[in-house]
């Protein structure tokens, strides 16, 4: 034994404590005490008068709070009636007294293992207490309708099958409560209060009307075996089909339920996403659509310009554009530079430059500069070839070399206009040669054109005489 | 007779699992050997 002075350990057969000189012979008593409280509630439970074996076991329990084997006694005692939190608290203290090598910790494991039967039972505990509170208000129907939940749940609860029972006396429906009492004494046989139910209903004794009954009924209670064991409290409960086929409701219902609030839900928001993506790609469209058009607008735009730039390059190829005009000019241009650079004026051949000059059509001249160049060089060149060949020309007239007379001074005339002397010549060649017309016509160049020079007055003398 | 209020009076509530934790702390784990004890000590004290 346990010294409970020093909680040494202690023979049994000494009546002091080796470890602190502790008088051993009071404790020994209260734990032979114990131990045969113990004993009495064991025979109390093996004949199923589980209040009875609660009282004798408490009382074991009083006198050794140590006592293992009634704690956890007690503790099946009361699961077996259906407190299920005071069979725990039993065997949770009983495992604090006594951590190893305990039955407690197999019947809390048997317990806590199956957390769907542990909270069915916590269950049936709430509804029994809310029938409870139902029944103390009045409400005798509502508390029946719990209670008879609780006991399908729990059939084990003996203090639902009392209520239960009270109700129905209560009611008037005794041959439902001598059913509830019963079932009730089944579990515990020697409960006063279900006797005394059971005698204000006319049942004076159950066994004696159970056993007449089929002999099924009597098989759980009286036997030499540990009842309690064999009749486990730990069986599992038969599977109560309801619960399937409430879960199959259950989910009919959820099925249901997705089928008719969901799925339209869900199919709706799909729509309006589909709407909005749809509104979207229109937008785009239309955006598209606009840049299309204003690039085709663009395009006819380009079109037209092309099409006037094609004019306009066709009018030019049509004026059949002439290079060379423009190389006649860089070659007289060139020949002037030539013969610029023998350094000396007088060796300047003039009237070769003005020839080439004279085969520019300066009416074909379309550029500025080329109309400038033109124009410097028939003023650099064209009046001193006009000279020179006016000199050459004259000197063939008076060599009466009239033929070249006349070609020198066509050139003297052409190269310039307002040669006088050379218009008044070409009348005299031609006069000699007999050409009077074109001696008509250079006279009178010369008296129309050139009236106050010193020639006008001698051609219109020569006029007058052809005419 | 059985009186029904009496009798419904008569029953407590069963204990629920949420008040289990409560139950086991508050349980008076004294017992006889315990009140020995004490008095054996005083005893000595004296």
């Amino acid at each position: 034994m346990i010294c409970p002075a020093c909680g040494g350990v202690v023979t049994t057969k000494r009546n002091r404590c080796e470890r602190c000189g502790e008088d051993l012979t009071i404790y020994k008593k209260m734990f032979l005490l114990s131990n045969k409280y113990y004993n009495e509630g064991l025979e109390k439970a093996k004949v199923r008068d589980l209040s009875g074996a609660i009282l004798v076991l408490k009382k074991s329990l009083e006198y050794n709070k140590r006592n293992i084997n009634a704690r956890n006694l007690l503790g099946l005692v009361y699961y077996e009636m259906g407190e299920t939190v005071s069979a725990l608290s039993e065997w949770v203290i009983s495992k604090h007294f006594k951590p190893t090598e305990n039955d407690a910790d197999d019947y809390v494991n048997a317990v806590q293992s199956n957390p769907t039967k542990l909270e069915t039972l916590n269950q049936t505990i709430k509804k029994y207490n809310a029938a409870l509170v139902s029944a103390k208000q009045g409400n005798e129907d509502l508390a029946i309708i719990q209670l008879k939940k609780v006991t399908s749940l729990n059939p084990h609860f003996v203090k639902a099958w009392q209520l239960l029972a009270l109700l129905y006396m209560k009611t008037g429906e005794n041959e439902k409560a001598v059913k509830c009492l019963i079932k009730a004494s089944k579990i515990d046989v020697s409960n006063t209060t279900t006797l005394r139910y059971l005698r204000e209903l006319g049942h004076y004794s159950i066994s004696g009307r159970e056993e007449n009954k089929s002999s099924k009924e009597t098989a759980r209670p009286i036997t030499p075996e540990p009842a309690l064991f064999q009749h486990s409290s730990y069986k599992e409960e038969k599977p109560n089909v309801w619960l399937f086929i409430n879960l199959i409701i259950g989910v009919a219902f959820g099925i249901l339920g997705a089928v008719f609030l969901v799925v339209p839900t869900v199919q709706s928001t799909l729509r309006s996403d589909l709407k909005q993506k749809e509104i979207e790609y229109n937008e785009d469209i239309n955006k598209y659509i606009q840049t299309n058009d204003s690039l085709k607008k663009e395009k006819t735009e380009l079109q037209e310009q092309i099409t006037a730039l094609q004019a306009k390059v066709t009018e030019y190829e049509g004026i059949e554009y002439d290079d060379t005009i423009y190389d006649g000019l860089m070659n007289t241009a060139k020949l002037y530079i030539k013969e610029l650079e023998k350094g000396n004026a007088g060796d300047v051949d003039y009237a070769a430059v003005a020839d080439v000059l004279g085969a520019v059509k300066e009416d074909k001249l379309e550029k500025q500069p080329a109309k400038e160049l033109y124009a410097s060089l028939k003023e650099s060149v064209s009046l001193k070839a006009s000279d020179i060949l006016y000199e050459q020309g004259h000197s063939s007239y008076s060599s009466r070399k009239y033929d070249k007379a006349l070609e020198q001074l066509l050139k003297a005339y052409e190269y310039n206009t307002d040669n006088v002397n050379a218009a008044y010549f070409l009348g005299r060649t031609y006069h000699q040669q007999n050409d009077l017309e074109n001696a008509k016509k250079y006279y009178s160049i010369v008296t129309e054109n050139f009236p106050d020079s010193n020639r006008a007055s001698e051609a219109s003398d020569r006029l007058a005489a052809i005419e | 007779m059985i009186n029904f209020d009496e009798e419904v009076a008569k029953f407590g509530p069963s204990l629920e699992v949420e008040q289990a934790e409560d139950v086991i702390n508050n349980n008076d784990l004294s017992d006889i050997t315990d009140i020995i004890k004490t008095m054996m000590k005083d005893l000595k004290d004296k």
